[in-house]
């Protein structure tokens, strides 16, 4: 919204004729955006019912294998057999653990190193050149040597999370830290503004925005790292457990599993939106 | 002589560029006194800008000696203010807290600068703003609230490189009667660069004429108009005599 420099005077100035026409064009107006909002629902949720029904005719009626897909309900009934397991919760736990581990040591990592090569050119000219290099191989090439290095229990899957989700934080860090109005520098430097000050005032909360959407890609992968490192090898976990139900052909027991993962990550990253929303409120007004 | 508040003396400023070095500013020399409005007037690349961020302890001289209020001037100072082109609000801060900045990075009397704050605003005509954020505001607001922050920890030099530069003809105009009736109250020195030579004449005490390649100071025009000066001392054949002759010595009238 932006007020016109004339705004105050105009405001109060509206003929009473005017006053029923423009009511009755807002009115239209909201009415209007309703139903595009309503449309586009049916639209969304209409499509997703069709793609389910096509799963449930294809697999009930035998066009393809039940042990290859199983149906939607052989998924839902799998889903209730595979939470009430035993065995489940201690391998959501140990999964959990380590995609939480990963994912805090990734971001504070990524994060501190973007702002100290962004805030110290020694350590910019010692560092960057490696962290450029390294960004390059695929990070899931380090998997296999993790488990040999730190064995099949959490710290490997940690270690994977970490390298996957450092990467995507430090190099939004850095890209915030560094894209700044050079005015804004300018001012702050002939405020007498410090390097301290600077970074406080300036720079940090400048790079927010940039830094969230990092916090995003950090939160995805980590999670990735976690699920890849348990099927290169672990005794436990969630990736561990969907490894072993393929091994076993329990199709619909890796698919509950899967929906389960896609939800929980769906959900804290929208928490992280919701967060990110709080945290840079300014780009929302 | 005496001597001024500021002090040029044979300022020069070279760039190394990849090919030849690139003399941005070649030996200017000048004094700007207490209390004066002075502009500085030019083409691109005539080293306006150069020489004001020089004057803001920003950029290092090639040569050269500045001298302020009796010292060597060559680093930023809390009695020195800056304003820009763009207004460089702080979009997370609101009006009133892009205001306080200046205080809270000098560490001045927070309660003070709040009751400063309150005042500037009503000055620049945004009362009521306080709470709202620049991105809710409009253009010449934002240059309003830029203005107030100038003046927040009551700097004894204002330089302001092309402040209304990005603004539309009729905001530039108000903005330029707001500035005047504050600097007639307020009687700081204030550098103003532009590169509108209306502008420059309808604000200053003396206009500081700067041609390009090298950036050279041509020379410097007294505007003798009388003050305090409204928007008829355009219509003062005095006035257009002064654009004219500004325009000649810039060149543009051939």
């Amino acid at each position: 919204m932006t007020i016109a420099d004339t705004a105050p005077a105009a405001s109060a100035a509206v003929p009473r004729a005017l006053d029923g026409a423009i009511s009755r064009f807002v009115d239209a107006e909201s009415r209007r955006m309703r139903r595009k909002r309503l449309t586009n629902r049916v639209l969304a949720t209409s499509f997703g019912l069709f793609v389910l029904l096509v799963w449930h005719v294809a697999t009930e009626a035998g066009f393809v294998h039940k042990l290859i897909i199983p149906s939607p309900i052989d998924t839902f009934w799998a889903t209730g057999r595979v939470m009430s397991a035993a065995y489940f919760w201690p391998n959501v736990s140990v999964t959990l653990q380590e995609i939480f581990w990963g994912f805090l040591f990734g971001l504070s990592s990524g994060a501190i190193l973007g702002i100290s090569v962004a805030m110290f050119e020694p350590v910019r000219a010692t560092i960057y050149p490696y962290l450029v290099a390294l960004q390059a191989p695929p990070k899931i090439v380090l998997a296999p040597i993790f488990i040999t290095w730190f064995g099949f229990d959490q710290a490997s899957k940690i270690a994977i999370a970490v390298v996957m989700s450092f990467f995507p934080m430090f190099l939004n860090t850095l890209t915030g830290m560094t894209s700044v109005d050079p005015n804004a520098v300018k001012l702050m430097r002939s405020l007498t503004a410090g390097r301290w000050k600077t970074f406080r005032y300036l720079l940090l909360p400048n790079a927010l925005p940039i830094m969230m959407a990092g916090v995003k890609l950090c939160w995805t992968l980590a999670v990735l790292g976690v699920i890849v490192g348990e099927f290169v090898g672990a005794s436990a976990g969630i990736g561990y457990l969907i490894y072993a139900m393929n091994f076993q052909l329990d199709i619909a027991g890796v698919f509950s599993l899967i929906i389960l993962l896609s939800l929980f990550t769906l959900f804290v990253y929208q928490f992280i939106e919701w967060l990110e929303s709080r945290i840079v409120f300014w780009k929302q007004l | 002589m005496t001597a001024s508040l500021i002090e040029g003396r044979n300022v020069s400023k070279v760039y190394a560029t990849a090919t030849a070095p690139l003399v941005a500013l070649s030996d200017v020399s000048f004094g700007i006194e207490e209390g004066e409005f002075v502009s500085l007037v030019g083409p691109s690349g005539c080293g306006k800008s150069t020489l004001l961020s020089i004057l803001g302890g920003l950029e290092e001289r090639t040569d050269g000696t500045l001298v302020l209020d009796g010292k060597h001037h060559d680093a930023p100072r809390a009695d020195i203010g800056m304003m820009f082109q763009t207004s460089v609000l702080f979009p997370w801060r609101t009006v009133r807290e892009n205001v306080l900045l200046p205080g809270i990075i000098l560490g001045l009397e927070r309660k003070q600068q709040e009751a400063r704050c309150a005042e500037l605003l009503s000055m620049v005509g945004l009362d009521g703003f306080g709470e709202r954020y620049p991105s809710e505001l409009s253009g010449g607001m934002r240059q309003r609230v830029g203005l107030a922050r100038l003046l927040a920890h009551d700097p004894r030099v204002l330089l302001m490189d092309e402040p209304f530069g990005a603004l539309d003809e009729f905001t530039r105009e108000t903005m330029n009667i707001e500035l005047l009736r504050i600097w007639e109250r307020t009687r700081k020195t204030v550098i103003f660069v532009t590169h509108n030579i209306g502008e420059a004449v309808f604000l200053s005490d003396r206009v500081f004429v700067m041609t390009p390649r090298p950036g050279r100071l041509e020379g410097i025009v007294e505007i003798d108009l009388p003050r305090p000066r409204r928007t008829d001392v355009m219509r003062d054949p005095r006035y257009a005599e002064l654009v004219f002759e500004i325009r000649g010595m810039l060149g543009v009238d051939h």
